[in-house]
């Protein structure tokens, strides 16, 4: 079980607890390094789209993944992460800026949103109460 | 007052040019009414003119769609009519792309309204309808009298500056755009009264219809690629050289069927690409590139899969409409089973 | 004596609630309720706020229908209610007890909300227009609203914060509702909900309609609670519709103006209110399920089997589903509408759109050709101008970057343009509105 995520403040302060997978890039490009790893055999433990925050209102996104079974694509996870980056791209083709010139106030109140929504899977997912 | 003025598009047939023969001539310009547009005129009425009408083949449009685009748009600037009328366009295929393609560049480039007319299965209609209002015809010139009167009507409530009302009541084709409004009851009570519908089995009228996808279920993994008969299809439109079966270069009404025994490698001498859609350069100069006859072979060669199928099948996706890709899937599908073909690769450009 | 002689009749889940019309709320040091009017002393009321050490400053503010006044960023709506009979009180496991209730009697303050609003992160939302175009898209430009306006404490936690701002709302409104403790009632209403053997022979002839309310619960500013519990933590379970009438269902949810649920929604749900005006007219309401809407893959699963097998429990022929928020509540919509359909029963949900602002992209983030029935809120990208109003409470700093609205959203003559989904309860998902969308 790994975290993929492009929030700075997981990587802190989950890395001592479950294997974190940072990549510094964008809300876009976190889905489709998890859709990649989706077409390799992993599948979502957490959903793609989570919390009530826009794709273009955060630069965050983190999920939990498993390894799925060995030669096997994750049909389930793979309609999840194709819908959840369709819906982004709808979402961010609006403002395509907005993230970019996010004070950093705002950038790190998204940070703790998207941290809460992963931590709040990890009582389900046997990784006990944050 | 000074009339409305009308620019009408349409193409070497109904411009009375000539047939398909004709179908590789660059736009014209005419002043006044040509072909259909007389019958416009009529029930447009005095305070209308067609001006001007433009020509332009199908197939010159398809493969030139920009530069036909640039010159066109530039006759309709000159002109600055009130509303620009394409088609109708009715079934054909071509034709309707051409018309929503055009319509749509006049209203998004220069802030003319547009309509158009086709026949609902028309692959212009799915591909413009949310951009053009396109008024539902029949599928063939003959319902052209029962056309004329409601795009008229149509054009008329746009020259006038009234609102338009549902596709249902002004004819045209559900644009798949979601407008809000404010209805008579809340939400709540709404859904109460669809579960009661609903329950005592009396037609209902969802508010949302859910977006239907064609799933198909990935068939089983193949047990034994090193015999597995494998073969090529292809709506990338890879043809032997000269297109022997002359498969459109868009919306094709055909497929063909290739044989490919003792080829190795698909080359610029023996095959080409007969798709209108991208830029064949790259397709043309290696054909590998759409249907990799090359690697297969090579595979072949290695026992890595059993056998590369002797027939490869091909058609253009182009604007093809789904009815007729359905039709081809259904009958290309038998002939792969009745040759013992165990997997497909599919190709598209 | 028309209470005293129905208090005679209760049984075990029957409610009455006695409406005390408010036609306008006055600041005076004597609180009172006299002839439709509220008077509060907002001195007292800050006092009581201010007693929570995260509250560094409160003030509160009167909107009336038709002022020019916007009211932003609204965290929540809050109906006071106070329990005068029967077991339990107003917001239990919140403010009261955890004693079940919905039953007895309650005294609701009809025409009015407590309004809690203030900076709780960098990208709050929410606008109510008292007046305007702004005002036609949500329902509490309709109420009297005692506008709450608090100014957290610095170097305290986000989540204490939301903590402190929901606890002030629901403290606040029991505090005005106890004015109404001993007042007669403009009107009563009485709701009873069957037990299942009481629902069979009651009316056999109907069919058995539930309601199947979805809860949001997906982390901070995103949680609702039942008597108090995160109802992230709840497996799905029944509830009685009168105890969601006394407050066991409360809002901790934040984001998403247009279609969260505030704690007025859940004290006044429309569902609730529909399906009781036909209950044993042209259908048997037999009972609510609530589940919920976690972030985690195998609960979805796991809570939607539950909310269907529980469907299959009441024997029910139908039920209409409701949601809350965007994005991942999409994929628990569809699999409790498929999994409930696949049980034979017949759906009907209620949810919004995310089209785009040309009404052109998909709407919903999942889909599925079961869920033939379904009702919308309207599409929240849809874009709207609000024209300025002459006075502001809370507010403007967050406009450009709240929910929907975008960078320029303030325009320099005080407007703003931005989508809908910027207007608290707009597109709402459990129908309290008439928008929809076509």
């Amino acid at each position: 079980m790994w975290i993929v995520t492009n929030n700075p403040l997981v990587k802190a302060k989950l890395a001592s607890i479950v294997d974190v997978q940072y990549h510094d890039v964008s809300y876009l490009d976190i889905l489709h390094i998890m859709r990649d790893q989706i077409h390799a055999g992993s599948c979502l433990l957490t959903h793609p789209l989570s919390g009530s925050v826009k794709p273009n209102e955060t630069p965050y996104k983190s999920v939990l993944m498993e390894s799925g079974e060995a030669g096997k694509t994750d049909l389930d996870s793979l309609k999840l992460i194709e819908a959840a980056e369709a819906t982004a791209k709808k979402f961010i083709d609006l403002r395509p800026t907005y993230v970019e010139d996010m004070p950093d106030r705002v950038k790190e109140d998204c940070q703790l949103i998207d941290y809460t929504l992963i931590i709040s899977a990890f009582p389900s997912a046997g990784l006990g109460m944050i | 007052m000074a009339k409305y003025k009308i620019v009408h598009y349409i193409n070497q047939f109904f411009g009375q040019i000539g047939g398909e023969e004709k179908a590789d001539i660059p736009p014209q310009k005419h002043e006044g009414q040509v072909g259909p547009g007389l019958a416009f005129g009529k029930a447009l009425g005095d305070e209308c003119e067609i001006t001007t009408t433009i020509i332009c083949g199908d197939s010159y449009f398809g493969e030139n769609m920009e530069e036909a685009t640039a010159t066109i748009l530039e006759w309709v600037k000159e002109e600055n009519p009130d509303l620009f009328i394409a088609g109708p366009a009715f079934n054909a295929g071509r034709y309707g792309v051409a018309c929503g393609s055009i319509a749509s560049s006049v209203k998004n480039e220069l802030g003319i309204p547009v309509i158009s007319g086709m026949y609902i299965e028309n692959p212009g209609a799915d591909m413009y309808k949310s951009d053009v209002l396109i008024v539902e015809t029949g599928n063939s010139a003959a319902a052209m009298r029962k056309a004329v009167p409601v795009m008229a009507k149509l054009a008329l409530k746009i020259l006038h500056g009234e609102e338009i009302g549902s596709a249902k009541a002004e004819g045209y084709i559900p644009q798949g755009v979601r407008k809000n409004y404010f209805a008579e009851e809340r939400g709540a009570k709404r859904a109460v009264d669809m579960i009661i519908k609903k329950l005592a089995g009396e037609e209902f009228e969802t508010e949302y219809p859910m977006p239907i996808f064609d799933h198909v279920d990935p068939a089983p993994a193949l047990k034994d690629l090193a015999h597995a008969n494998i073969a090529i299809v292809t709506s990338g439109g890879i043809v032997p050289k000269g297109n022997p079966d002359h498969i459109e270069s868009s919306s094709a009404s055909h497929y063909g069927e290739y044989n490919i025994a003792g080829i190795d490698d698909l080359n610029s001498t023996n095959f080409e690409t007969a798709h209108g859609g991208h830029d064949p350069v790259y397709a043309n100069e290696d054909p590998d590139r759409v249907i990799p006859v090359d690697v297969l072979r090579q595979m072949e060669k290695e026992g890595k899969i059993g056998k590369l199928n002797d027939y490869y099948y091909s058609t253009v996706g182009n604007g093809t409409a789904v009815a007729s890709a359905k039709k081809f899937a259904e009958e290309i599908a038998q002939k792969l089973k009745d040759q013992n073909v165990d997997a497909v690769i599919l190709t598209s450009t | 004596m028309q209470i005293e002689f129905l208090r005679k009749e209760f049984t075990k889940v029957k409610l009455q609630l006695g409406y005390i019309d408010i036609n306008d709320i006055k600041f005076d040091k004597n609180p009172r309720i006299e002839n439709g009017v509220l008077y509060v002393d907002p001195d007292a009321l800050v006092a009581s706020v201010l007693q929570d050490e995260l509250i560094k400053d409160a003030h509160f503010e009167i909107a009336k229908p038709g002022e020019s006044i916007r009211i932003t960023p609204v965290k929540d709506v809050i109906q006071p209610r106070v329990k005068v009979e029967g077991p339990g009180g107003v917001f239990p496991g919140m403010v009261a007890k955890e004693t079940t209730v919905g039953s007895g009697v309650t005294h609701v303050l009809r025409g009015m909300a407590v309004v809690t609003a203030g900076r709780i992160v960098g990208f709050q939302e929410g606008i109510i227009d008292m007046t305007g175009p702004g005002a036609d898209y949500t329902p509490f430009s309709k109420l009297n609203n005692l506008v709450l306006v608090i100014e957290p404490q610095e170097n305290f936690k986000q989540h204490e914060y939301e903590h402190a701002a929901r606890m002030a709302g629901f403290k606040i409104a029991c505090e005005i509702a106890e004015l109404a403790r001993e007042l007669s009632p403009d009107e009563t209403e009485t709701f009873e909900t069957p037990t299942i053997k009481e629902s069979f022979e009651k009316f056999p002839g109907l069919p058995r309609v539930g309601y199947v309310q979805m809860l949001q619960s997906q982390g901070l500013l995103h949680d609702t609670y039942v008597y108090g519990v995160d109802a992230k933590r709840i497996v799905p379970t029944i509830i009685s519709p009168t105890e969601t009438m006394d407050g066991a269902i409360v809002s901790g949810n934040c984001v998403s103006a247009c279609d969260k649920n505030t704690t007025y929604h859940h004290q006044n749900n429309p569902v609730v209110a529909e399906l009781f005006k036909e209950h044993g007219k042209t259908i048997n309401f037999v009972g609510q399920i609530i589940t919920n809407e976690n972030v985690y893959l195998a609960d979805k699963i796991r809570s939607s089997d539950w909310s269907a097998k529980l469907a299959e429990y009441l024997s029910l022929d139908g039920a209409i589903i409701s949601q809350e928020g965007f994005g991942n509540p999409d994929t628990d919509l569809i699999m409790n509408c498929t999994k409930i359909e696949d049980k034979g029963i017949k759906t009907v949900i209620i949810t919004d759109e995310y089209a785009g602002q040309d009404g052109k992209s998909q709407s919903l983030a999942d889909a599925d050709p079961k869920a033939n029935a379904c009702v919308t809120g309207g599409n929240a990208n849809e874009v709207i101008h609000l024209p300025k109003l002459d006075k502001v409470i809370g507010t403007l700093d967050y406009v450009d970057t709240i929910a929907g609205g975008h960078q320029g959203s303030l325009q320099a003559d005080g407007s703003i343009i931005a989508e809908l989904q910027v207007i608290t309860g707009a597109t709402n998902e459990m129908g309290f509105n008439k928008l929809s969308a076509r």
